[in-house]
């Protein structure tokens, strides 16, 4: 059980939120032009990580809002949340 | 229109906690983000909705809890009169707003039970049951919350004086009842 501090609501468990996979992944501008290992490789693949990756995430029990998050998959350490549209912070 | 069958017709009233079902209440679930959707919200409703998050507003005929940045759900203080099958406000609103695509209002009277619950124990009981720290809440009378109660989504407003409303789905509204139930026997 650890907190997330939501964008908008404030510091609230974890048990409100709901994971949304990996963040950051653009959709290609021509999918007609990509082969089907490609297409796979956007559709499926993820880095899965161990250290710190950024996903999203959803308060799906609160204000019902995505946004973002670095977190450090080895030790669960949230390193910083910001709002979807916003650039992921440097490292 | 309004659904006059209430969730439950009992009332809970155990080691200083009472809870009563508030119904018929309007409940409007408001929608926007537009400068034109406040205004026209303002002047319909003679108030102002709260931006800050977990707040609400009070006038002498409507309370105005916040949701998230851009939702907001508008309940009737007091109950309306049962030979009113319409409400005249979600009207209003819904040909304002809705029909000018400044923002969505959404009728969700039969949606939403209203639970009054009153008595210094209530935060026992929540805190039994949802991962929400009330600390802050209890002491602060207009703060609101939409969190997990026994594992059902429900909306929070403290109304001050001990005096709490509780809001949640009507489909869950009797397996919560039977909760607080059992709960406050147990005070």
């Amino acid at each position: 059980m650890f907190l997330i501090n939501c964008p908008y609501c404030g510091e609230r468990d974890q048990q409100e939120f709901k994971a949304g996979g990996e963040a950051h992944i653009e959709r290609p501008k021509q999918p007609t032009e990509l082969s089907d290992d490609e297409w796979a490789e956007y559709l499926f693949m993820r880095k899965n990580i161990k250290g710190v990756q950024f996903e999203r995430w959803n308060h799906a029990h609160g204000c019902r809002k995505w946004f973002n998050m670095a977190r450090d998959t080895s030790n669960d350490e949230i390193k910083a949340i910001y709002k979807m549209g916003e650039k992921p912070p440097t490292q | 229109m309004l659904n006059y069958k209430t969730a439950t017709n009992e009332e809970i009233n155990y080691n200083g906690i009472v809870v009563k079902e508030i119904s018929p209440t309007m409940k409007l679930n408001l929608r926007g983000k537009k400068r034109e959707f406040f205004t026209n919200i303002g002047k319909n409703l003679n108030m102002l909705l709260p931006t800050e998050a977990n707040t609400s507003t009070i006038s002498d005929k409507f309370t105005a809890i916040w949701l998230s940045p851009d939702e907001w759900m508008i309940v009737t203080n007091d109950e309306v009169k049962k030979d009113t099958n319409e409400y005249q406000l979600n009207e209003i609103l819904f040909n304002d707003i809705s029909k000018s695509s400044l923002g969505a209002i959404i009728d969700v009277t039969d949606q939403f039970v209203q639970l009054e619950i009153i008595g210094k124990n209530i935060y026992e009981i929540f805190s039994a049951g949802s991962p929400f720290n009330f600390s802050e809440f209890k002491d602060k009378k207009g703060s609101s919350v939409q969190t997990i109660l026994n594992h059902i989504d429900v909306i929070v407003h403290n109304k001050g004086d001990q005096i709490v409303n509780l809001f949640v789905r009507r489909s869950f509204a009797q397996h919560l009842w039977s909760w607080i139930n059992d709960s406050a026997s147990r005070l």
